[in-house]
């Protein structure tokens, strides 16, 4: 892993931890949808500065360079993440869906009741 | 009446009507409020035979979102004081009467906790719980001997930061939150029950990630949070 490598998976990483903490600060944001970008990014940042990590596994795995076991590292990630994230999406889609149909039905019985009278 | 007993209940038909009929039989001085969080089983149903106080949400908000509405019903409501109280009848509510006199002498936050003159057991249960304690000294200075009890009493000024902002749900790192704003908090020595009905949703995996969670956020993010205007 070259230098320019190294430094720029720490500054982004860095970039990113303390973009994710202004959200916290600002109150735009949940702390625990904050964790996963924080663990992640402190991940990078270890990876950045301790390159005997992504060498030694490399060499275990027989990647061609510790470049790749980092890229690797990222994409497997967030594959997960996708993963998790469509998960949560369609489970707030079902839950949006069944909010809205009980407004609606709340609403229609309230019409209902008002023409009775 | 001043206090307001918040019951968040998530399918919790074996002890809801044990633990509200307890606090309306022997402690009419309270007034209550039942959220349920979108249960799938019949808590809703025992309430309302029973025409207990009773918020039904239309969908599962989780713990923190369930305890807000409770928050803000109290807000909206004008009550001096809210508890939180479990539904599961671990919470005893002669505990709630010390804990209201404690906040009487002017406290914001008053938890009802197990180790005050009780020592902690060395169980792995506890060690979680030794570090948030560790978590909350080391970054406020303050002492909290029983960061995880769910039975916490708020004051009117709590209420409402409770009821209206985000990232302020009923756990351990909000303690430490308010804490590092200023507010006075104690502890009163009080008994906990075990669950009697239904399964506790902290099993092992759930309790890692559950101290992973409080962790990082007792330890890095709540050091980066606004101040507040609330006790300046």
């Amino acid at each position: 892993m070259s230098i320019a490598f190294r430094i720029i998976l720490i500054l982004a990483s860095i970039l990113t931890l303390l973009y994710m903490l202004r959200k916290i600060r600002k109150s735009q944001l949940r702390i625990e949808n904050s964790l996963f970008w924080i663990v992640f990014a402190f991940a990078l940042v270890v990876l950045g500065i301790f390159p005997q990590i992504a060498i030694g596994l490399s060499g275990l795995l027989g990647l061609q360079s510790p470049a790749n076991l980092v890229f690797l590292f990222i994409i497997f990630i967030l594959m997960v993440r996708l993963f998790q994230m469509t998960i949560n999406l369609s489970r707030l889609e079902d839950k949006l869906r069944s909010l809205i149909q009980h407004e609606a039905i709340r609403e229609h019985e309230e019409d209902k009741k008002e023409e009775q009278k | 009446m001043d206090v307001l007993v918040i019951i968040p209940a998530y399918n919790e038909e074996g002890n809801i009507k044990r633990v509200v009929q307890n606090l309306i039989d022997h402690y009419p001085e309270y007034d209550y409020v039942i959220i349920n969080d979108g249960s799938k089983d019949n808590t809703s149903k025992i309430c309302h035979e029973n025409h207990y106080n009773i918020v039904d949400l239309p969908v599962n908000l989780g713990l923190a979102g369930a305890f807000q509405t409770g928050m803000r019903y109290a807000y909206e409501k004008h009550y001096k004081y809210a508890i939180q109280f479990d539904a599961d009848g671990q919470h005893r509510p002669e505990y709630i009467k010390p804990m209201l006199e404690k906040m009487e002498e002017g406290y914001d936050i008053v938890i009802a906790s197990r180790f005050v003159t009780e020592k902690k057991p060395h169980s792995a249960r506890m060690l979680g719980s030794r570090l948030i304690s560790a978590a909350i000294r080391c970054t406020t200075g303050g002492k909290i001997k029983d960061p995880t009890s769910g039975m916490r009493m708020y004051g009117e000024k709590l209420i409402r930061e409770l009821a209206l902002s985000l990232n302020v749900g009923p756990e351990p790192d909000t303690v430490s939150y308010l804490i590092k704003q200023g507010a006075k908090y104690a502890e009163v020595q009080a008994a906990m029950d075990e669950r009697i009905e239904g399964e506790s949703y902290l099993n092992v995996g759930n309790s890692i990630k559950y101290m992973l969670h409080m962790l990082i956020s007792i330890v890095i993010i709540q050091n980066f949070r606004k101040r507040s205007r609330l006790f300046r």
